[in-house]
């Protein structure tokens, strides 16, 4: 799966979770920028991101991660 | 007011220890005592002696922080506003309070109709920390919760009330902080709690960490778990159902003391929890804002402490000074193992709710007990009393219910979505459960789907945000009970959120 697939699955997770689609992904992108993404949607994002892609997330990697950009990075090691 | 005397004695003893962590910097009490000195020598001259109840907007700061003392030391209350739920909402909390003075750290305020103390630009001051008198009825703070009719509602406490507080805690002898004690200050200010997660590190020398607006909360708080090696935790049990999927990867043996309040905690997630912290001791906390944050306490331990009603743990039993009651419809007090209304006295119970006799009636009630008029307030609570002396929570007895620890009336939050729409349909707020069994909230509409952008956009000028509804549904009848009320049980499982 290369980088541009991965962005557009993490996008789907984003849109389910949010129910808006008013907002760009980049590997710059933070919670900052995005209505909506804060600490009670972003754990529902991570566990959204974790079916649709098969993978388990470590606390150590999620208690890091500050923006889009970290997200997929951690989404790679763990494929 | 020996508590702030307390306070006094606490900062400048511990001069040299640190007091806070905001995002990674530390400042000490030293610092601490400059910045409370500042402000409050601002305080002095530019308030009005006569004026009581100073706003605050609730930053992530030292200079917040350091205005709750000033106020304090002034004798004066502090009304807290959080500086992220709509202006509209806080300039309400001041209209009802009278408020014509804010302290505010932010770089430009917007309360500009009102006189603004910008607490991080002042000039440097000699520290001045002795208290001046007060008489224990003054207020301490005032703090808004949701109410059904639209308007929040003010829950005033006076000195007298934190003093017994601060006793209570002091007469218990599981639980002491020390100088060296590294606490959670997870909560805003605006919400009862952070009462006792400011005020108890502050009185006993020990460093409060805060999580910075905008962070991820939960895996914030595990970091500073991780790497500031926290001694102590007070939070929500929303918190832990969060981090509950990544359990096996905690081991704080750090950790000495946890203490949840604010929300039913459930018996399997404590012991599993408990497994994460080898050294700790675990405090089921239970009180409402209107009794002083914390009326008492069931000590949990995994093995031999485990009382539980429907696989919530116990709530215990009131502390020092505290009485409690479990009444019927008439107030009439009913037999061990008999659910009934929990009701608190003692000398914790709020004077009443900011100017609303209506309420007030409604709410508090006083009743002879040998021979002296002692007065309780109705928590809303169902709670039984066991055999051993334990009470057990059962669960509420109105339509309030409880969002990350923030108290929410539902009809509330009916009032604003319906006022603003212009189909006039029923509309229904529910509290439902996610798959991580956490409560968020539902509005049910009964009509043909239509746009709700501006009901939503309404709702959102209005309320915090934890109290605008993350999930809608259209529904073309409601279901009804045999009785002919909206079956709002039924009505739940049309939010499929697993």
């Amino acid at each position: 799966m290369n980088k541009e697939e991965i962005l557009s699955k993490v996008k789907q997770a984003f849109v389910s979770v949010l129910d808006h689609e008013n907002f760009q992904l980049t590997y710059e992108t933070t919670a900052d920028d995005v209505d909506g993404w804060e600490s009670i949607t972003h754990m529902m994002i991570i566990s959204e991101v974790e079916k649709s892609f098969g993978i388990k997330f470590k606390l150590m990697d999620l208690m890091n991660m500050n923006n889009v950009g970290d997200l997929i990075k951690t989404i790679e090691s763990e494929l | 007011m020996k508590f702030v005397n307390k306070l006094q004695e606490s900062i400048e003893n511990h001069a040299a220890h640190n007091v806070l962590c905001i995002n990674n910097v530390f400042y000490t009490y030293r610092d601490f005592a400059i910045e409370i000195s500042k402000i409050r020598s601002a305080v002095t001259n530019v308030v009005d002696d006569s004026e009581k109840l100073i706003g605050l907007v609730t930053n992530d700061d030292i200079q917040t922080y350091a205005s709750i003392i000033a106020l304090w030391l002034e004798g004066k209350a502090y009304v807290p506003v959080n500086p992220t739920t709509p202006k509209e909402r806080n300039t309400k909390v001041f209209e009802l309070t009278e408020t014509k003075y804010v302290i505010d750290s932010s770089e430009s305020s917007i309360y500009e109709d009102h006189t603004v103390i910008a607490s991080a630009a002042l000039d440097d001051t000699d520290i001045n920390l002795k208290p001046k008198d007060v008489s224990g009825d003054q207020l301490a703070y005032i703090l808004f919760t949701s109410g059904t009719t639209g308007l929040p509602k003010g829950v005033p406490i006076t000195f007298d009330n934190v003093d017994a507080l601060v006793n209570a805690i002091d007469a218990e002898p599981e639980f002491n902080l020390t100088p060296s004690d590294r606490c959670l200050q997870m909560f805003e200010l605006t919400f009862d709690f952070s009462v006792v997660t400011y005020l108890f590190p502050l009185l006993s020398g020990s460093c409060m960490y805060t999580i910075p607006k905008g962070a991820i909360k939960y895996f914030y708080i595990f970091k500073l778990i991780k790497e500031q090696k926290l001694t102590v935790l007070t939070m929500v049990p929303s918190i832990i159902n969060y981090l509950r999927p990544y359990f096996p990867e905690i081991n704080a043996p750090d950790v000495r003391y946890c203490s949840f309040g604010g929300g039913a905690l459930h018996s399997d997630i404590a012991k599993e929890w408990s497994d994460c912290l080898p050294n700790c001791k675990i405090f089921n906390y239970y009180g409402p804002t209107e009794f002083t944050v914390y009326s008492g306490f069931y000590p949990y331990h995994k093995e031999t402490d485990q009382k539980a009603h429907n696989g919530i743990i116990a709530i215990g039993t009131p502390q020092k000074d505290t009485l409690y009651l479990v009444v019927d419809e008439n107030n009439k007090e009913v037999a061990i193992g008999v659910t009934g209304e929990l009701c608190l006295g003692g000398p914790q119970i709020t004077p009443g709710y900011w100017k609303n006799e209506e309420r007030n009636a409604i709410s508090f009630f006083t009743r002879e007990e040998n021979g002296k008029p002692i007065r309780y307030y109705k928590t809303g609570d169902l709670c039984f009393k066991d055999e051993e002396g334990d009470f057990l929570y059962v669960g509420r007895a109105d339509f309030q219910v409880k969002i990350r620890g923030y108290r929410v009336e539902l009809a509330e939050i009916e009032f604003h979505a319906k006022s603003k729409s212009e189909k006039k349909v029923n509309m229904v707020a529910l509290d439902i459960t996610n798959n991580l069994g956490n409560a968020e909230l539902g509005l049910a509409i009964e009509s043909e789907e239509f746009d709700t952008t501006e009901i939503f956009d309404h709702m959102k000028t209005k309320m915090p945000g934890y109290m605008v509804p993350t999930h809608v549904r259209f529904v073309k009848e409601f279901p009804h009970s045999i009785n002919g009320k909206i079956n709002r049980k039924e009505l739940k499982t049309y939010f499929d959120i697993q």
